[in-house]
């Protein structure tokens, strides 16, 4: 028989989790959906990210969800110069789809490898404070390594829809996703919108960056586990759909999640992805998409 | 002191090896609205394109006149162009599906000049089109051609333009519509002061508003209308528009 505790426990943890991978998603949802630069390499920078706060923190003390604020403008500007980079040599000519693709895997493997040969393979990792520590809501249990980031997490992406809602810029990022050159009839320069939204895909991972090293050690390969999963979010939310990412992140997490308890660990990859296919099936727009032409 | 806002000389146009436009000239005087008349793929929207730096010429200038100062638009970008206060309304609209009214208006406010003015500006364009200001939490992928059209004109008002470029507004509407949104181009001109260039393929409708026309017959300039009067008399346009 099962324990109903267990599975209320599975279902929280299950959304915990899918804050992790929604903020960690966030980020390619709009590289990837909203500005067709497929970065594969956006979970790389996720793991190189979150090599550098465990650097400064170990350094200064501090903790890793402040210090992944405080570089996450840092690597935004990292993500401008790359997209102007990409879209000089890439973009512009027209050669995005392949050589596009390739770039991004050059630069996946070039942050992997020097990350390798400058702090080795082994894993890094941040002691917090609130590392130990369990909030228990009745039968619930919130440990706060978890809790904490998915906090951070959810009120960076509520920051980010406000922002494109009501800044000037973020309604620009929002409207190049849909006619990138109508942009141009209003005076707006359609590349320098989408540099800014890539600057803020990469100030994304930085966030991202932040929560990972508290839920979990990271070492130079740490991205693999990801790619496929932020990938798979991306595309069921419906490609572009931030909301959509949300859900369907906080949906991945607790189908992950509810698998391991039920079957064990080693099917909830097979059960999500299963999912996946089985919903590009039916909607092969994504469960949100669709209304973008 | 009448002058002309907006002299187009002797351009050539066209995309790729193909010509599109062979030695358009066209002048609009200030304050008045010239119709740019022609039948479909004469070249209305590649000039439009070429005047808003979207084509670029291998011939000819495009010069405007704008707060008292001469300026060529030849070879600038489309957004120094629509930043100098010429906007267009462009063909198939092209406005954000996904967003709401009140965002894809707001959106048109970019230039520095209209970010000042977006409360009247929005203002301005409720009263123009009341069924904005009742619609303006809707997604514009949802409502009908003549909505759209509104919003699309709207958008451009934000922009505060000085010239006014219409590609064929009228088309893809009900006839009802068509009538309604070429007399609010009119109406607008008169109270903002503009200067507009339309482009049109609705002879009788456009020749209500305009003070002045080209017919634009393969890429080339065929007769131009001193007058409104002009025009309905000229053989060519009976020829063309009028079957007779
Ligand atoms: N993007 C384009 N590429 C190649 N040819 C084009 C393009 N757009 C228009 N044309 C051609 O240019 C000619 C004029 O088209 P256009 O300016 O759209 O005419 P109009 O607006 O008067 O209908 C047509 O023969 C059309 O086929
Ligand atoms: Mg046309």
């Amino acid at each position: 028989m099962l324990d109903p505790v267990l599975i209320v426990n599975a279902i929280v943890s299950g959304l915990l989790l899918g804050c992790l991978y929604a903020i960690a998603s966030m980020g390619l949802a709009v590289s990837f959906g909203m500005l067709d630069v497929v970065n594969i390499a956006h979970p790389a920078m996720m793991v190189l990210a979150s090599f550098v706060i465990a650097g400064l923190c170990s350094q200064s003390g501090l903790d890793p969800l402040l210090t992944a604020l405080l570089v996450a403008p840092a690597f935004g500007f990292l993500g401008v110069g790359l997209y102007r980079v990409y879209h000089h040599f890439f973009e512009q000519s027209g050669d995005e789809a392949m050589q596009g693709l390739a770039f991004f895997f050059g630069l996946m493997i070039l942050i992997e490898v020097s990350l390798v040969l400058i702090y080795g393979a082994d894993q890094r990792w941040v002691e917090t404070s609130y590392g130990g520590h369990t909030l228990s809501l009745g039968p619930v249990d919130l440990p706060l390594r978890m809790l904490l980031p998915a906090m951070m997490s959810l009120a960076c992406i509520g920051a980010l829809f406000v922002w494109l809602r009501r800044s000037f810029t973020g309604r620009a990022v929002a409207a190049v996703a849909q006619d990138r050159d109508a942009l141009r009839f209003l005076a707006i320069n359609p590349i320098r919108i989408k540099a800014v939204a890539f600057g803020i895909s990469v100030a994304l991972a930085a966030i991202a960056a932040g929560c990972l090293i508290v839920v979990q050690p990271v070492d130079a390969h740490s991205g693999h586990v990801f790619i496929g999963r932020i990938l798979a979010i991306v595309i069921l939310a419906g490609l572009g759909s931030l909301p959509g990412t949300l859900v369907a992140a906080l949906l991945f997490g607790v189908i992950e999640n509810l698998a391991a308890t039920l079957w064990g660990p080693a099917w909830s990859p097979a059960v999500a992805f299963g999912l996946l296919l089985a919903v590009l099936t039916v909607r092969p727009q994504g469960i949100f998409g669709g209304a973008h032409t | 002191m009448a002058y002309d806002a907006l002299v187009v000389r002797d351009l050539d146009a066209g995309y790729g090896a193909v010509r599109v436009l062979h030695g358009v000239s066209l002048r609009v005087p200030e304050g008045q609205i010239v119709a740019l008349l022609g039948t479909n793929g004469n070249g209305k929207s590649t000039l439009m394109k070429a005047i808003l730096g979207l084509v670029k010429p291998t011939r000819g200038t495009v010069r405007a006149r704008l707060d008292g100062r001469e300026v060529d638009l030849t070879g600038r970008a489309t957004e120094e162009i629509v930043d100098l206060g010429v906007v267009l309304v462009p063909e198939g609209r092209r406005l954000f599906r996904d967003l709401t009214v009140e965002e894809n208006l707001v959106l048109g406010a970019w230039r520095a000049c209209a970010r000042r003015e977006i409360s009247g500006n929005l203002r301005l364009c409720f009263e123009t089109f009341p069924r904005l200001g009742e619609r303006r939490r809707q997604r514009v992928g949802s409502m009908s051609g003549g909505e759209q059209q509104m919003v699309a004109i709207g958008r451009a008002l934000m922009s505060m333009p000085r010239i006014l470029l219409v590609d064929e507004p009228s088309v893809g509407l009900a006839p009802i519509m068509v009538k309604q949104t070429i007399e609010t181009i009119g109406a607008l001109k008169a109270k903002l002061g503009l200067t507009v260039l339309m482009a049109e393929q609705n002879f009788t409708q456009a020749i209500r508003i305009a003070d002045r026309g080209s017919v634009l017959v393969h890429g080339s300039i065929a007769f131009e209308g001193e007058t409104a009067e002009s025009l309905g008399d000229n053989h060519l346009v009976r020829q063309f528009y009028l079957g007779t």
